[in-house]
């Protein structure tokens, strides 16, 4: 007869994750006691920080939550401010702005696939040693992932915290040259990231299957990623205004970070959810090559988020080279804005999934206060959830390294910005 | 000719520009020698620095450091010297040793790659350097200066 192990497993750090947290486990009786996802980066405060501010401060400070989606976090606050202040923008910036946040999904995909998830799945420690063994492969990732920072740059004038959203449009429209180099470099990368597609498609991954529920932005009329209201899979459809009515954020004592739970249960957001979501807007192209790789959707498979994630860097390469064709330079980059009180809210398609942003301003133009629900807190409770089934799925009798690795490799799965969340990945396993 | 490429690494934040008026200082002395030179000053490049060192003969790359000693030392790394890597791949900071040996793994380091690191104190943002950095970056300018000409000789 086999043993029952108690055990207790703490990973004290998380590695190749955004930002400080940690992971305890307890088995007991060869069951899981305790399951928790520490986060205890500290809180930063951003929105505090937003008080007081001027409405055209708002798209430059909130980049700064995140190094790597700032895109994300301009434009949710933009639109949000745009849609309380009665703006209409020109077609040109409207179009601009997905173009815009595509080169974000480009180059935060690519590096999260290359450099953080894709190590696990090839035994590798890191992507140094996935180098070594793949070195056409993590040279191609960089090499997309770079062109997702050329178009940030374009429209940004910088890739990290970009500078190229106002309200109204953006500061400055590219060159025609620039944007026919772009195109020409969009097109050339579309077969590289269809060979990534069948890479990704390749790497043999756990067999799970797990209830849960799926959130994102939908839009009739495309791949939901700058607009759209907020959808489930259970069928509700909400503007982003009615957030607070479906979803609830809480504190737990044991994180810095806020859980998110929609009708008191978790829930998935980002790069699954929204395939899930939205597949049936993808290219035609797109759709046959998911078909003849095999991958059925909608997945309740969560190791199938760093394949979402390399046919979401194929939409985004599709999505900027179509909406570049016949580009022509605007009269003006923007339009004016004339501020009102009120509440603005809005949301998009970070590279990690829904980012739901509300404003109260005054009069002037300036904030009385500001709430950021950003995806990797809508995500923990999914997280933990996810853990659980998945250990359980995977057996509890193996030894502690073999659980840390499988731990590590779920919860990369959802390629969790800590930073943006407050703010990974210590785990702490013990077995009573 | 051979193909030499200098770098200089920084942010402006204070003494973070070392690596910066390194090759400030090298441009304005002039190199001389028989070279086709590319002096790039970056900003926290992360994987593009990849790139850079493809089809280079010669890759010199100066950025600061911090490890406690005196600001203003200079310190030259030889490739079995290179800090062991340990601490992960972050999606935020892909740091220069990362990008460094992401190129070794592809193998493609240029033949010859001088690495300095000018030790630095404090790098506030918007701050200039301070006086024991500039010295030391006109310092390691001359001492860069006097290497490509004697590579020529």
């Amino acid at each position: 007869m086999t043993e029952r192990r108690s055990v207790a497993i703490h990973v004290p750090v998380l590695a190749r994750v955004e930002g400080e947290g940690a992971l305890d486990l307890r088995i007991e009786q060869g069951d899981i006691a305790e399951l928790r996802l520490r986060i205890f980066e500290p809180p930063r405060f951003f929105e505090k920080f937003l008080e007081g501010r001027h409405y055209t401060e708002i798209p430059d400070m909130v980049a700064r939550i995140c190094g790597i989606c700032p895109v994300a976090y301009q434009v949710t606050a933009a639109q949000a401010l745009e849609d309380l202040f009665g703006v209409e923008l020109d077609p040109w910036a409207r179009v601009m702005r997905r173009v815009f946040y595509c080169g974000e999904w480009i180059q935060s995909h690519s590096l999260h696939i290359h450099l953080l998830a894709a190590p696990d799945f090839f035994g590798c420690g890191n992507a140094i040693e996935l180098a070594r063994i793949a070195p056409d492969e993590v040279r191609r990732g960089l090499r997309i992932q770079g062109l997702g920072n050329e178009l940030m740059d374009l429209f940004g004038a910088r890739s990290v915290h970009p500078v190229g959203v106002r309200i109204g449009g953006f500061h400055g429209a590219p060159s025609l040259a620039r944007i026919l180099d772009m195109r020409d470099k969009l097109r050339a990368a579309l077969p590289e990231a269809e060979a990534l597609i069948r890479w990704a498609a390749a790497i043999p991954v756990p067999q799970d299957d797990q209830v849960f529920v799926s959130v994102a932005t939908r839009h009739p009329a495309d791949y939901a990623i700058e607009r759209g209201d907020i959808g489930a899979s259970d069928g509700l459809r909400i503007g982003a205004e009615a957030f607070d009515a479906h979803f609830i954020e809480r504190h737990e004592p044991y994180s810095t970070a806020l859980f998110s739970t929609y009708h008191q249960q978790p829930y998935l957001v980002g790069p699954l959810a929204r395939l899930n979501l939205n597949h049936e807007y993808l290219p035609g192209a797109i759709r046959a090559l998911l078909a003849d790789i095999g991958l059925v959707l909608p997945s309740r498979n969560l190791f199938h988020s760093l394949l979402a994630r390399a046919v979401e860097i194929w939409l985004a390469l599709y999505e900027a080279l179509r909406l570049l064709d016949g580009y022509r330079v605007p009269d003006s980059p923007w339009v004016p804005a004339t501020p009102r009180a009120g509440v603005a809210i809005g949301c998009t398609e970070a590279p990690r999934g829904l980012l739901w942003h509300r404003y109260e301003m005054d009069d002037a133009g300036c904030v009385i206060n500001a709430r950021i629900v950003p995806p990797t807190s809508q995500n923990q409770g999914r997280i933990e959830e996810d853990l659980r089934l998945s250990l359980l799925n995977f057996g509890l009798d193996h030894p502690d390294d073999a659980l840390r690795l499988h731990c590590e490799k779920v919860i990369r799965n959802y390629d969790p910005c800590i930073s943006c969340a407050t703010h990974f990945l210590r785990l702490n396993v013990a077995r009573a | 000719m051979s193909k030499v490429r200098i770098l200089g690494i920084g942010s402006p934040s204070g003494d973070d520009q070392a690596g910066w008026l390194t090759v400030d200082a090298l441009a304005a002395y002039g190199v001389q020698g028989e070279h086709e030179l590319a002096i790039d000053k970056l900003d926290r490049p992360g994987a593009r620095l990849i790139g850079l060192l493809e089809h280079a003969d010669w890759v010199i790359l100066v950025d600061a450091m911090q490890s406690g000693d005196r600001p203003g030392r200079i310190k030259r790394f030889g490739q079995d010297a290179w800090p062991g890597y340990t601490h992960g791949l972050s999606s935020h900071g892909l740091g220069v040793l990362d990008a460094l040996s992401l190129a070794r793994a592809f193998g493609i380091l240029p033949p010859r790659l001088d690495l300095y690191g000018i030790e630095i104190s404090l790098a506030c943002p918007g701050d200039e350097a301070g006086d024991d950095i500039q010295a030391a970056a006109r310092h390691l300018a001359r001492h860069i200066a006097a290497d490509l000409a004697a590579a020529s000789r």
